[in-house]
């Protein structure tokens, strides 16, 4: 059926001892595999509950950004009808023998209208949840940090957010759950989705290439509360929140990694069948569709990025 | 890339003997929205639902279950799943938009081999959410009772767990997520989900037909005390909960419609990829597996259904 979820984000970041401590205990990760290879010394994550061998892939480098995201596909044979579409649709498509790249299998790299680097892959090793599959408890005591259970979401900018948003509705199925249209008219920000969730990727009006945040799920705004709790005692900079999202209805803290990522918790939402009709945001309600109860956007969350 | 088939549950037609006073407690208790009504049948949906119904009343002369239906996106879909179950040895029959129901969309009808009427349909009519499309706020401010905003999952009963689980594996083309497996090696109960959740419908052992309850989404735990509240408030009779279920992972209140319906509001549970392996629980842990607090059996919820 093609895409269906985000799998993972893969960043760069300078200290990369002081990025272990901080996904590990601050957010709570697991790390599952160290690598020192070709693709340079990498430190790869994830969430507690999830099967997949990672969600987060950190690489040394002397600068902050964002090597690539990927998305899962749920057939083997949606990586070659894909690399056909985009080629079709003009792009080159770099494909990933099984081997070359740590915790998956082959995949398809190339580069979206926005100057990103995305890859679709279909076999992401399984390592396993901490979880048996026998008789499971609900629950794993003593989670270290905040403990999503699972990545949700990424946010990155484009110069131009139409361009993005059609070409994942045109040639990479996705759906237009919400849009910001500002007083021309123009796109400025695009949500969309392959999860039946309000997005799984947005694009928000910027720089090219750049990445804003990416998300991790948790199950109840009473969890938002305790991510703001371990925040604060970690003297983590908080970036706005907790609070409320009119675009998704979700509820969310922001908050940066001691590299300056942004990163989030999100909560809620709702569920958008393939057949949901898109909702619009009007410039003069820009504000209250970021933030539902300050209704004003702060210039930090507008312009800082990595 | 393989075929979409079904989404998810569309939603349940149940009997009830005095319709007035069941459309009373939907509308009122559990907060559903009333969207048709005709002398012998009342159409309601989840408040956020976009399509027309989640939920038809049947009056009857009984209770139970009259047909539960699972919604297809694509017409063409449609007929490829009726063939398949044509080809599985089981009669289909057709139906043209509006036939069976207000507001139905094409559906194919057949019945299970777990002798429950199941009816696949696309292009059932979109009534909205109550809330614009342009701007809108996270939800509406009228809302009572419960008010789930969706419905989640219904759960059934048959004699043979098995053979129905391999026809919805095998015909139907959902993915078991959890077992409860007796000492002897056959399904007690399954779950089984095409929405990426822990279940969409699940299968419990018992007489051929039987409806155990539906299952309503609220988006987090503290909803589930404020539905508690609801139904003390009521004098609606509770039958276990809240409480966190061992199978699933969820949290659940049951409770009973006037005319003897098992109802349920749900939350939490994770996302299950196609490629998870599913959970298997052995027959000691039966009772752990359902209420995951009380963890014993409990000889009403399992043997009292409709």
């Amino acid at each position: 059926m093609g895409i269906f979820r985000l799998s993972h984000v893969d960043i760069t970041a300078p200290d990369l001892e002081l990025a272990a401590a901080y996904y590990t205990e601050v957010l709570g990760l697991d790390i599952s595999e160290r690598t020192d290879d070709g693709n340079g010394e990498r430190i790869f994550f994830k969430c507690w509950d999830e099967r997949d061998h990672h969600c987060l892939a950190i690489r040394h480098d002397t600068r902050v950004g964002i090597d690539r995201f990927a998305f899962k596909v749920d057939h083997p044979g949606d990586l070659e009808a894909f690399e056909a579409r985009i080629e079709r649709a003009g792009v080159p498509v770099q494909r990933v023998a099984a081997g070359e790249e740590t915790g998956q299998g082959e995949s398809i790299r190339f580069e979206i209208p926005s100057g990103h680097e995305m890859e679709l892959v279909y076999d992401v090793h399984k390592v396993g949840g901490r979880l048996p599959l026998i008789n499971p408890a609900p629950i794993v005591p003593n989670l270290r940090g905040i403990a999503p259970p699972r990545i949700d979401h990424l946010l990155v900018q484009a110069e131009e957010v139409p361009e993005a948003a059609r070409f994942f509705q045109d040639v990479l199925d996705f759906r237009l759950t919400e849009q910001l249209l500002d007083g021309g008219g123009h796109q400025t920000i695009a949500f969309l989705e392959r999860s039946a969730k309000p997005h799984d990727i947005a694009f928000v009006q910027g720089t090219n290439g750049a990445l804003h945040h990416f998300s991790f799920w948790l199950d109840d705004w009473d969890h938002v509360r305790r991510a703001a709790d371990l925040l604060a005692y970690h003297g983590v900079t908080i970036d706005i929140g907790p609070t409320r999202h009119g675009l998704t209805r979700g509820s969310t803290i922001y908050f940066f990694d001691p590299m300056g990522t942004r990163n989030e918790v999100f909560s809620g939402g709702y569920r958008p069948d393939p057949d949901f009709p898109t909702i619009t945001w009007t410039n003069d309600r820009a504000g209250r569709a970021v933030f539902y109860y300050e209704g004003v956007l702060n210039e930090r969350f507008a312009s800082v990025h990595t | 890339m393989s075929s979409p088939g079904i989404l998810r549950l569309s939603h349940a037609t149940v009997r009830v003997p005095d319709l007035e006073l069941a459309v009373a407690y939907y509308a009122e208790v559990v907060g559903l929205v009333v969207t048709g009504r005709d002398s012998d049948r009342a159409y309601l949906k989840g408040w956020d639902e976009q399509q027309h119904h989640s939920l038809i009343l049947q009056q009857a002369p009984t209770y139970g279950l009259d047909s539960l239906t699972f919604k297809v996106v694509e017409e063409d879909e449609l007929d490829r799943l009726a063939d398949r179950v044509t080809d599985a040895g089981i009669s289909v029959e057709r139906f043209h938009p509006g036939e069976v129901a207000e507001a139905a969309g094409a559906t194919a009808r057949f019945r299970s081999p777990s002798g429950h009427v199941i009816d696949l349909e696309c292009g059932q009519g979109q009534v909205g959410n109550g809330l614009s499309l342009i701007n809108p706020p996270p939800a509406p401010d009228n809302l009572i009772g419960m008010h789930p905003p969706r419905l989640d999952h219904i759960f059934l009963l048959c004699e043979d767990v098995d053979g129905v689980t391999a026809f919805f594996q095998e015909v139907l083309e959902f993915r078991l997520t959890e077992q409860i497996v007796a000492d002897d090696g056959h399904q007690l109960a399954t779950f089984l989900e095409r929405t990426h959740t822990p279940h969409d419908v699940a299968f419990l052992t018992g007489p051929d037909g039987g409806f155990h309850h539906l299952a309503f989404w609220v988006d987090e735990w503290n909803d589930l005390r404020t539905a508690a509240d609801t139904c003390a408030y009521h004098g609606v009779k509770i039958d276990a909960g809240p409480t966190r279920h061992g199978a699933t992972r969820g949290c659940g209140l049951y409770f009973f419609d006037p005319a003897g319906n098992r109802n349920e509001v749900y939350t939490g549970g994770y996302h299950f990829d196609p490629d998870d392996e599913p959970t298997v629980w052995t027959e000691a842990e039966m009772g752990r597996a359902i209420f995951s607090y009380r963890g014993q059996v409990d000889q009403k919820f399992m043997s009292v259904h409709s």
